[in-house]
């Protein structure tokens, strides 16, 4: 019989060092969201806005000069068809899929991108180095589930942050939503929120859960969590990967920053 | 099951055959006497005023599929007695469609739930666009007549400790024992086979990919094939031979994640961790190949999108990954607390398999020797050795002997796609000829897949029809869990290694 | 003046007999047989701590005289016995249809039992014991609750009478040297009778008396005759009739044996170990019950059998020559069967309500805690808190007594009893846990179970009653110092110690010193309201800072917590399998499916435990009959030769008697 224990410690650490320090974090070669340069934006062009399947790319007015598209990021599901549709290089393939933000308006594409601003201490602050999460699937594809199960291996090892995943709402502080909420899953969610005691937040993790994904409106399937539960902290991505989640959550506690700002990453 | 054909890629596109709906039952019935199976049936409106009854069937020797098709006029006779498994198939019918089925055992609401609020059936042409369904205000227990007062109830869910998809299990149980079990599932029911009505062939790709997301490839690679087989297309060899790759790529990492799961519910904590730490490098090796760790975005109407450069370096970290996991599952081999909570565990009858549907790993653990791959060739699979594992027993432990072989077999796989990958172009234009329709299958990890497109006179999508491994497996899943225990009940439920949302789309 | 009483009460129940028997004048036999009652009780009271005037019965049984005279722990049962019958009596039978038999029964049973207490002559005494016996069939065969009440009534009088014919053989055996049945009789010869004599007397008394009072084997009787009963006839007979073979029992070893010392400690060892033994069965069986009356019933055998080793422990300490530690050991058990009555009696009047609610003996959730008034669910509470052994109440005391009474086995001299009481320890322990979880089961399902589907209540009668008994049971906990010393003069009759009054040192209860241990439930019974006061208050001072509710988490469903609470099954199931060994449980799924296999129309699951006795012990002695008299049907050979062969014999035989 094999012996497990030592089979465990002779394999050493397979931590990844980041995000506590600098390293590999895991996403080499992982697609983005699509930047979007208004400089090499032609008008009269709306090859992305037609091809995008859930309309994240609309046209703006010709009026206003910030630039001729709106690009609403919490509605990108990171399919990458508008950046083989532009034919002038305004929209392009990147690795920025750290896209954890506290407010919708930082997901939508400005032209005035202020500098990242310094981590928000979040209050009370007893929940720095310790949180714990109540995950509610509200009809996900399973994709982020995939992602937020990934969280556990040794590889990210989430409980080394301080934040663990939790079985009742009522140990939870952070409610964690995927999927675009079916209707039958409305109620359930509702009832875990309810559940859970003050103080309590909400994080909208997927595309989904943002803004109702590729399966929004429809006979069965809501619009995400807008409406339906007040969000604290908002994260695209079809599905983010897990460095994304475990951003997302720390600069949700305030020990990292928010990179996003204006749709666009800001150091 | 042998193949008697291996045509690069066989002329897919088929002419339904009529069937009348009350010679559906004997037209079944010779299906099963010549060794066939049922796969599935599904509605659909050719016109606003008319619907259709589409219904396939496996013919043993045949690499297509029977295609009939059926026009009720008025209920249609079930063909639960003669089919079990085509009993899911029917009630979703009923409950998106409104068409009823006459005899049918279970005629309770599947799809949709008991007491949903719901103005028409769905599907129905006259269906108010923008309006959603509502929930029930408390939802119903399904009693089983003469259960008294003696049995208890538990009903588990759908919201359950740790990360996991949302369903609820009712067990009738007495302390360990459990008497009987009901899942409830669809509570993740988005409507995604709506969603795919009006779209464009190609744009249409990316909501198939996430119908289920740990599918990505397998549900992509159904519906293109379909959208080809209709628009009868032939995909250029380096598309094909890619496509395979792809496919084994997320069989291996859906695998292997699914041994460090079976290891958590038998609490084998290092074995955990260390599967689905392999899982996590065969996700990575997605990411560097195609820029998606679920490999999203690449599969398209006609081929690719873009060209993969796998060469090179893949075949040094596929070989890298195989060593690893060969030590980890001789590991496991040898664990006894391990195997003792497979053996015997779950055990799934081979004609209970067969009568309700299981299929893939499910299916093929309890004896029944059958693969898309291999059957019904699709990609490039004609042209590659499939080697398809069977196993006898039934049990959880056979369940995952099975994904273990095709684990090594998915390596050896690639490693030849890598050696044959052949150069040129990876794309070809489709084009979509109004009115037709298309069948396309893949083998996805959890068994066997089924697109059933249609379209329009714009060319537009018409209908989709989604059959999902996970509903078939669903199915049989009760079957096995009926006077067994408590304890086991997560290991057998981690043992099929089902998803919820590719079941409930 | 408690004889005048006690022939008062002995007339209303004749006349009340009569009354029944020509079946007019119901309402009036059940008033004078609860008249009859009260004044038996009055007569108990007044009576202690004397006892009852010796006076001589006009007639001749025998040629001998025919005493009557109720000792003090005669009394003491008796009086406790006779107030859940009081209410019983009252409340009768639920099945009008057959109140006229149910009342005659009743009536039977308890001149049978005034009789059994009293009468001190031999055959008058197994007389009063048939008549006691025959009252018992007669309530139950009467009732018609269930259908064939005939075969579990006739395995209890199987069962009583092969315990008569032991009554009988110890009878004879001490009446034959005597030369009479007087009791009185009996001391001198003894003491000069072999030992061999002395313990097959004792062995007879234990076996004899036991066939009433439930030890093993014979407890196997109780659920299903109880079971065809009613919660009244179950009062009856759970209450005086059990307590007076108690008393006939503790009476034949104490008084009719002589106190050799190596005779009364092996018999203490034997009634010990019989005792222990059939307190563990019972406890374990009563546990698996779902029935009201069968589970009670289990649970009476069950205290009984730890009065019943509680005597023997008076026994093995009295041939030890400890006499205060005997007589604290016979007083416990007295204490213990003076709970019970109260106690058992009115959870058996519970029954009856929740059959009255609900048509049904079952244990199942009716809700009825709920809708039901205050002092039916205080008296439950009270009578169920007692035979489960949860201070303030009397079983509380009682057991804690047992225990103490236990704990001095290490003033004994001998290995053997040292161990006896040492693994009769373990064994009571044992009990008392199940008994625990029985009562927990039995009120916890079968009253606080919600149900939105039961609409009866109980009636205001039954309510009343259950509510008397429970706050009887209080009354004894609380007063025990002040009963205590209505024994005194029965202990030093007994065992020449005053150890009534040295088991309570002023408020407190405690084991001949206090510097053992002590209880006290007449200050809890004060300190326990004061300390409520706790919770109270945070309960008023939350009201300020209201607290946001909400639903328990149950997986985001509304919770239905009626279809998904513990069954009585459920509660029982985890002790099912983990003795199984004993209870070799049986369980059985039935489906029932559609044309199609795979689709379950209908689930039947049976469960069921078994007997221990039934097939190990009684259907071999049955089918031992059954043989021997196929074999003996030779003698219907119906050859008028044979006869007459056989006859001839006979009188040669008699013949020979006579002339040598």
């Amino acid at each position: 019989m094999p012996q497990w224990t030592l089979i465990g410690l002779l394999k050493g650490k397979q931590t990844a060092p980041w995000p506590l320090a600098e390293g590999d974090d895991g996403q080499t070669g992982v697609l983005g969201m699509p930047r979007y340069d208004p400089e090499r934006c032609t008008s009269g062009c709306k090859a992305c806005a037609d091809v995008c399947p859930t309309a994240a790319i609309t046209l703006r007015s010709e009026t206003q000069s910030e630039g001729r598209l709106d690009v609403d990021y919490g509605r990108c599901i990171v399919c990458q068809l508008c950046t083989e549709a532009c034919p002038t290089e305004a929209m392009t393939t990147s690795s920025d899929w750290a896209f954890g933000a506290r407010h919708r308006d930082d997901l939508k594409w400005s032209a005035v991108a202020t500098p990242g601003s310094e981590p928000q201490a979040l209050s009370p602050s007893g929940f720095r180095r310790s949180l714990h999460i109540r995950h509610v699937d509200a009809g996900s594809c399973n994709g982020c589930e995939s992602e937020l199960q990934a969280l556990n291996n040794p590889f990210y090892n989430l409980h080394r942050l301080g934040i663990f995943f939790t079985a009742s709402p009522r140990f939870a502080d952070l409610l964690l939503v995927t999927g675009p909420v079916t209707y039958a899953m409305h109620g359930p969610l509702r009832t875990a929120y309810e559940a859970m005691a003050e103080p309590r937040w909400v994080m909208a993790v997927g595309t989904c859960a943002v803004s109702g994904g590729i399966a929004e409106g429809g006979y069965a399937c809501g619009h995400g969590l807008e409406g339906v539960l007040p969000v604290d902290v908002y994260l695209p991505g079809c599905p983010p990967n897990p460095a994304a989640v475990m951003q997302a959550l720390l600069m949700f506690l305030g020990r990292a920053k928010q990179r996003v700002r204006g749709g666009q990453l800001v150091e | 099951m042998t193949v008697t054909q291996s045509t690069p890629q066989a002329r897919l596109r088929q002419e339904p055959e009529k069937v009348h709906p009350a010679a559906l039952k004997d037209a079944a019935r010779k299906v099963l006497d010549n060794g066939g199976r049922m796969q599935m049936v599904y509605a659909w409106y050719p016109k606003p005023s008319h619907i259709e009854l589409r219904y396939v069937a496996t013919v043993p020797g045949q690499v297509r599929f029977a295609v009939w098709s059926c026009e009720p006029e008025g209920p249609v006779p079930s063909l639960t007695e003669v089919a079990p498994l085509l009993s899911w198939y029917e009630r979703e019918v009923t409950d998106l469609f409104g068409l009823a089925f006459t005899e049918h055992p279970q005629p309770q609401r599947l799809v949709l739930h008991d007491g949903a609020i719901v103005p028409r059936p769905p599907f129905a042409p006259d269906y108010p666009p923008g309006i959603e369904i509502r929930a029930p205000n408390q939802q119903s227990i399904p009693e089983i007549a003469g259960v008294n007062g003696d049995v208890q109830l538990l009903p588990f869910g759908p919201i359950r400790g740790d990360v996991l998809e949302s369903a609820e299990f009712l067990f009738f149980y007495i302390g360990e024992a459990i008497l009987h079990y009901t899942p409830r599932l669809f509570y993740k029911h988005r409507g995604m086979e709506k969603r795919f009505e009006g779209l464009g062939a190609e744009r249409a790709v990316v909501l198939a990919e996430r119908v289920s997301g740990v599918g990505s490839v397998a549900h992509a690679l159904a519906y293109c094939q379909a959208v080809e087989a209709a628009a009868d297309c032939t995909v250029p060899p380096r598309a094909r031979f890619l496509r395979v790759l792809l496919a084994e790529m997320e069989r291996l990492y859906n695998h292997l994640y699914y041994l460090g799961h079976l290891c958590h519910t038998t609490t084998l904590k290092v074995g955990e961790a260390q599967g689905k730490l392999l899982a996590e490098r065969a996700k990575q090796l997605n990411a560097r190949l195609t820029g998606s760790r679920f490999l999203r975005s690449i599969l398209t109407v006609g081929g690719l999108r873009r060209d993969l450069s796998p060469k090179g370096w893949l075949e040094a970290e596929l070989e890298s990954l195989r060593e690893s996991y060969a030590v980890y599952a001789r590991h496991l081999e040898t664990t006894d607390s391990h195997l003792d909570r497979l053996i015997t565990t779950g055990r799934l009858d081979r004609k209970v398999a067969f009568d309700q549907g299981a299929t893939g790993p499910v299916d093929r653990a309890s004896g029944l020797d059958r693969d898309l791959r291999r059957d019904h060739p699709y990609a490039a699979y004609g042209e590659l050795p499939v080697a398809v594992a069977v196993r006898t027993d039934g049990d959880a432990h056979a369940r995952a002997q099975v994904r273990m072989a095709e684990i090594e077999d998915s390596i050896a796989l690639m490693q030849r796609v890598l050696l044959l990958l052949p150069d040129g172009p990876i794309k070809t234009e489709c084009e979509i000829v109004p009115g037709s329709e298309g069948l396309g299958w893949s083998e996805s990890p959890r068994g066997t897949l089924f697109y059933a497109v249609h379209f329009d006179g714009a060319g537009r999508l018409a209908r989709v029809k989604i059959k999902s491994p996970s509903f078939s497996n669903w199915r049989a899943f009760p079957f096995t869990v009926h006077d067994t225990n408590m304890m086991d009940y997560a290991i057998n439920e981690a043992s099929f290694g089902l998803t919820i949302a590719g079941c409930d789309r | 003046m408690s004889n005048s009483l006690l022939l008062l009460a002995f007339s209303a129940w004749i006349v009340s007999a009569v009354l029944a028997a020509m079946r007019c004048g119901l309402p009036l036999a059940r008033l004078l047989l609860s008249a009859g009652c009260i004044a038996g009780v009055i007569a108990a009271i007044a009576a202690l701590p004397q006892g009852t005037l010796v006076i001589v019965l006009p007639t001749r049984l025998a040629g001998d005289t025919v005493d009557f005279h109720m000792s003090p722990d005669a009394l003491w049962l008796f009086g406790f016995g006779l107030t859940p019958a009081v209410l019983a009596c009252a409340l009768s039978t639920p099945n009008r249809d057959g109140e006229a038999g149910w009342l005659f029964g009743a009536a039977a049973s308890l001149i049978g039992a005034l009789g059994v207490f009293g009468v001190r002559h031999g055959a008058g005494f197994l007389i009063a014991w048939e008549i006691m016996s025959f009252g018992g069939a007669m309530m139950i065969l009467s009732e018609k609750l269930a259908s064939d009440a005939g075969r579990p009534v006739l395995f209890m009088l199987g069962l009583l009478e092969t315990g008569a014919v032991a009554l009988l053989l110890a009878v004879l055996l001490l009446a034959v040297s005597g030369h009479s049945f007087a009791f009185a009789a009996y001391d001198p010869m003894l003491a000069t009778a072999s030992p061999a004599l002395l313990a097959g007397v004792g062995v007879l008394l234990v076996i004899g008396f036991g066939a009433k009072l439930g030890l093993l084997p014979f407890y196997e009787w109780f659920p299903a005759a109880y079971g065809a009963g009613s919660g009244a006839s179950g009062a009856l007979m759970s209450g005086v009739v059990m307590n007076a073979a108690f008393f006939g029992l503790s009476r034949g070893l104490l008084e009719w044996l002589p106190p050799q010392p190596s005779l009364s400690a092996g018999l203490g060892i034997f009634i010990i170990i019989v005792g222990v033994l059939s307190a563990i069965l019972t406890a374990l069986y009563a546990f698996q019950q779902e029935d009201w009356r069968a589970l009670l019933s289990f649970s009476s055998a069950e205290n009984a059998s730890i009065a019943v080793a509680m005597l023997g422990a008076a026994l093995l300490f009295r041939g030890h020559g400890q006499p205060p530690l005997a007589s604290l050991a016979w007083v416990v058990a007295l204490l213990h069967l003076a709970g019970h009555a109260l106690a058992k009696g009115g959870l058996f009047l519970t029954a009856d309500g929740v059959y009255r609610a609900t048509k049904r003996y079952a244990i199942f959730h009716t809700d009825l805690m709920r809708r039901s008034s205050l002092l039916f669910g205080l008296g439950a509470l009270f009578a169920a808190m007692s035979l489960a052994a949860m201070p303030p109440q009397a079983g509380f005391v009682s057991e804690w007594y047992v225990f103490e009474t236990v704990f001095q086995g290490f003033h004994l001299d001998t290995l053997a009893a040292r161990l006896t009481m040492a693994l009769a320890g373990a064994g009571l322990a044992l009990t008392a846990a199940v008994a625990f979880a029985t009562c927990v089961k039995a009120f916890g399902v079968g009253l606080l179970g919600r149900s939105s589907a039961i609409e009866g209540t109980v009636p205001n009668s039954s309510a009343v009653a259950v509510g008397l008994l429970g706050l009887c049971v209080l009354a004894l906990a609380v007063g025990m110092p002040f009963w205590l010393n209505s024994l005194e003069i029965a202990v030093s009759a007994h065992f020449a110690t005053n150890a009534a009054q040295a088991m309570h040192d002023g408020l407190l209860l405690v084991p001949l010193t206090a510097k053992f241990a002590f209880i006290s439930p007449t200050m809890l019974v004060i300190v326990m309201p004061l300390l409520a006061l706790f919770p109270i208050a945070i309960v008023l001072i939350n009201h300020r800072c209201a607290a946001r509710r909400v639903p328990v988490w149950y997986g985001g469903l509304a919770q239905n917590p009626e279809r998904v609470s513990t069954t009585a099954l459920t509660f029982s199931n985890a002790l099912r399998t983990f003795y199984s060994f004993i209870y070799r449980p049986t369980q059985e799924t039935e489906r029932e499916t559609h044309r199609v296999r795979y689709y379950v129309r209908r689930l039947t699951f049976t469960h069921d435990v078994a007997p221990i006795f039934g097939p190990y012990l009684f259907a071999p002695v049955t089918r031992c009959v059954y043989k021997t008299a196929g074999r003996l049907r030779l003698l219907q050979s119906g050859h008028l030769n044979f006869y007459l062969a056989v006859i001839g014999g006979l009188l040669i035989i008699i013949l020979a008697l006579t002339l040598f």
